[in-house]
């Protein structure tokens, strides 16, 4: 086990230098900030600025320097709020995670026993209404998804809040909007993975048991059909806060994801590199959670 | 017993009724704009999203009426005295929000915060012609100029006067996150990042309290949650409604718009170092192919103004005499040939103007349609601009683009970002190569003689005329989106100045 820690822990490592480094030469090759924060500024006045800023050393000087604060936890001032970028980005993350972990327990909520049921009654009425429900969640873009539910249960029928982030009500639409691009795939998952158990011989063997249906397939068919399922979640995550930052900038939700796409556009460095690298960092611990779920649904594998 | 009960619902239907007719005067006013600035301190930003906030928190020496016309604000006169320097009498008697009194130090500190180079204010550059703030009474301060500087008043109205004992106490950083105190129409309560800045009416406003006690100001990116928004009644008044989306909030019994001319000018600036547009009948061509008439009227909903160059009609220095070029194919196809391209000629244009691609599209096919056959080519803004800048040999031609004077009524607001050469400038620079055109520049803004600079400027805007070193083209309309609730008219300098905003009934 400590082994294995340490062998995630240098894995982690390695990824977040390599994101960090793509992040840093994206940015420095897609413009100058200085001519953004200075636009009318005569050139004498940006050259002084550039100076301060370090932007005159050559990338790598920088990037070794980026580097070194970085690995002292210090992202820099943000060019534009005046303060330290990390903690600008570590006070919206917990409204995009909350978004994201409702938008996940929405999807599996409605995956799940949706799932099971039509694999269970396949080929039945319902089972086809799932299917085709299947087709039009995954073909419907975030965005558009959004702005439809917003015209339908804001405008049309006024029962739910347009945007903001005042009230639990006003978090149902953002969070059903996410979950809407997540329970699809989720259901198709279950779906599969539950018509692979079913018909194996244990399953069986369980029934003629005599045990309950309802039993058999929560107990014995449930639990090994989950292993797929936690796979794909794990994936998601990283996906959903993608999906999150078009989610958060339709309902007008103060998340990390505005402030991403905020800062790029006015090429603010470091909020854009803290950013990044929280997102990256979450990504790897949720996957690395995923493998010690494996370990502990089928005792079976063994994690190297 | 029956009886009874239908009373009881006759009478709970009536209640129901009277509830609802006479709705409670409404004392909050909700904005929304597509984010909020990154600071509060109007000293440290320069981002029309903050000016908007920051007008309505705190007053600046001079302010504009509705009319555009310099009104009193926290000075109460000024004239200049000689080339370089101003004096303001200051209004006597102002509070602050923390209920000190305003005074000639104040405005010294406010100028020399910004004034300071060590404190990187972007806003710097606008003042920089500032030598020195002097204090000469307790309500008189002189402001000298190392050189003419005819925009100095210009400048001032927005140039918020901030208390110096407060911000010292509190710290910048403070002062624009959670302290931010002035002498305007509403005070600071709350700010939610991304969400929300509360404020409320300042009881010892100088000009009496607003008619709204609560100001609320959103943070809405999407511009279709703010016409939900403004539907539904969760907000108020919104910003930039483009012109497919008017007749819509227009027809719509809660809502209507109020449009007002601004300055933001459109023009596509025309490379002038290489073929083909280093030949002025090129240029003049360009400027016969576009049928501007059409584009406002079709494409914009009518919603802007041809104009003859790029000097706005508002703003100082327009001479109404010049006249804009007409729509004439033909003699464009004529003068093409002339300059040597009987058989029109290949270029590419760029643009970062997302909002307007149809009619930059429209644009490139009239150019087409004369000879100049134009591909264009749409980008990101931001790292756009180092495209339409390359220098490498790789001609840009030309770009699409439009400017909105920094809500300076100044011809010299244009002149020098578009056209003066200095190294220092900004399209300029790059593309115009105009003879004795950087001299005239330099000529307008080298005097506060009204007079002088406007002869200056209509020969300005003859030769630009003449050379064209742009395709000119219109300016544009701001259409705001107001809730029937609340009556509020657009402005031309684009301000939300809600002091003038009043609840109907």
């Amino acid at each position: 086990m400590t082994a294995l820690l340490i062998r995630r822990v240098v894995r982690l490592v390695v990824v977040l230098a390599g994101v960090s480094l793509v992040t840093f030469a994206i940015l420095h090759v897609s413009g100058d900030p200085v001519a953004l924060m200075m636009a009318e500024a005569p050139e004498a006045d940006r050259a002084v600025l550039r100076e301060t800023m370090g932007f005159n050393e050559p990338l790598p000087v920088q990037f070794v320097k980026f580097l070194g604060s970085t690995a002292r936890g210090d992202f820099g001032n943000s060019f534009f709020h005046r303060a330290p970028a990390m903690p600008l980005v570590l006070e919206r993350m917990p409204t995009t995670l909350l978004l994201t972990a409702l938008a996940i327990l929405i999807a599996i909520v409605v995956a799940v026993p949706a799932g099971i049921y039509s694999a269970v009654r396949r080929g039945s009425l319902v089972d086809q209404a799932v299917t085709l429900a299947v087709f039009l969640g995954q073909s419907m873009p975030i965005f558009w998804t959004g702005i439809m539910l917003m015209l339908l249960f804001a405008v049309q029928w006024r029962v739910l809040p347009v945007s903001g982030w005042d009230s639990w009500w006003s978090l149902v639409l953002p969070a059903v909007t996410l979950g809407t691009f997540s329970a699809p795939l989720f259901l198709r998952i279950v779906r599969s993975s539950m018509l692979e158990v079913i018909s194996l011989d244990y399953v069986r063997t369980a029934r003629a048991k005599g045990v309950s249906e309802w039993f058999v397939i929560c107990r014995h068919a449930l639990v090994n059909a989950a292993l797929p399922l936690v796979t794909v979640i794990g994936l998601q995550v990283g996906l959903l806060v993608g999906g999150a930052i078009v989610t958060e900038t339709v309902f007008a939700v103060p998340g990390v994801g505005r402030l991403i796409v905020g800062a790029i556009r006015q090429l603010d460095f470091p909020i854009v590199q803290a950013g990044v690298f929280v997102i990256a960092l979450l990504v790897v611990l949720v996957n690395f959670t995923v493998d010690l779920l494996y370990v502990y649904l089928n005792p079976q594998i063994r994690v190297r | 017993m029956k009886r009874w009960s239908l009373l009881f619902m006759v009478s709970a239907l009536l209640l129901a009724i009277v509830v609802q007719v006479p709705a409670q005067p409404k004392d909050t006013l909700t904005v929304a704009l597509v984010s909020h600035a990154p600071v509060l301190d109007p000293h440290f930003h320069f981002e029309r999203v903050g000016i908007l906030v920051n007008i309505n928190m705190f007053d600046s020496l001079l302010h504009k009426n509705t009319k555009l016309e310099y009104e009193p604000s926290l000075a109460t006169s000024w004239k200049p005295l000689n080339d370089t320097q101003w004096e303001f009498k200051l209004r006597r008697g102002v509070k602050f929000h923390n209920g000190e009194t305003m005074t000639a130090e104040d405005v010294k500190f406010s100028f020399e915060r910004v004034l300071d180079q060590k404190k990187k204010s972007p806003q710097f550059g606008n003042i920089r012609a500032i030598k020195e703030v002097r204090i000469v009474s307790p309500d008189t301060i002189h402001i000298v100029t190392d050189k003419p500087f005819p925009l100095l008043l210009e400048r001032l109205v927005f140039f918020p006067i901030v208390p110096k004992k407060h911000v010292e106490a509190v710290g910048d950083q403070a002062f624009g996150l959670s302290a931010p105190v002035g002498t305007g129409p509403w005070k600071f309560v709350e700010w939610k990042k991304d969400q929300l800045i509360r404020l409320e009416a300042f009881d010892q406003h100088w000009r009496g309290k607003p008619a709204f006690k609560h100001l609320v100001i959103r943070a809405i990116p999407e511009i279709a949650t703010q016409i939900a928004e403004l539907k539904t009644g969760g907000v108020d008044l919104i910003r930039n409604v483009s012109a497919d989306l008017v007749p819509e909030l227009k027809a719509h019994p809660q809502t209507y718009v109020s449009s007002a001319p601004i300055l933001r000018t459109h023009y596509a600036a025309l490379d002038m170092r290489v073929p083909p547009f280093d030949k002025k009948l090129v240029r003049q061509a360009a400027n016969y192919a576009i049928d501007r008439e059409a584009i406002v009227e079709k494409m914009m909903a009518g919603l802007g103004r041809v104009v003859a160059t790029t000097v706005h009609p508002a703003a100082f220095g327009h001479d109404p005499s010049v006249t804009p070029y007409t729509f004439d194919p033909k003699k464009a196809k004529e003068l093409l040939a002339r300059a040597g391209y009987p058989n029109g000629v290949d270029i590419t244009l760029h643009s970062a103007f997302v909002e307007f691609r149809p009619v930059f599209e429209a644009i490139a096919q009239m150019l087409t349609d004369v000879g100049i056959r134009t591909t264009p080519k749409m980008w990101d803004p931001g790292p756009a601009w180092n495209k339409f800048f390359q220098t490498e040999g790789k001609a840009a031609n030309g770009y699409y683009g439009s400017w909105g004077y920094y809500s300076v009524f100044d011809a010299e607001a244009i002149l020098h970002p578009l056209y003066h050469t200095e190294p220092g400038g900004w399209v300029g620079k790059w593309y115009a190569r105009v003879e004795g055109l950087d001299a005239l520049i330099d000529q307008g803004k080298s005097t506060v003689d009204q007079a002088a600079r406007k002869r200056t400027y209509t020969q300005i805007q003859r030769l630009l005329k003449e050379e064209a070193p742009s395709i000119f083209l219109f300016h544009q309309f701001d259409t705001l989106g107001v809730s029937k609730k609340v009556e509020y008219a657009a402005r031309g300098d684009e301000w939300l100045w809600l002091f003038d905003a009043k609840p109907k009934r």
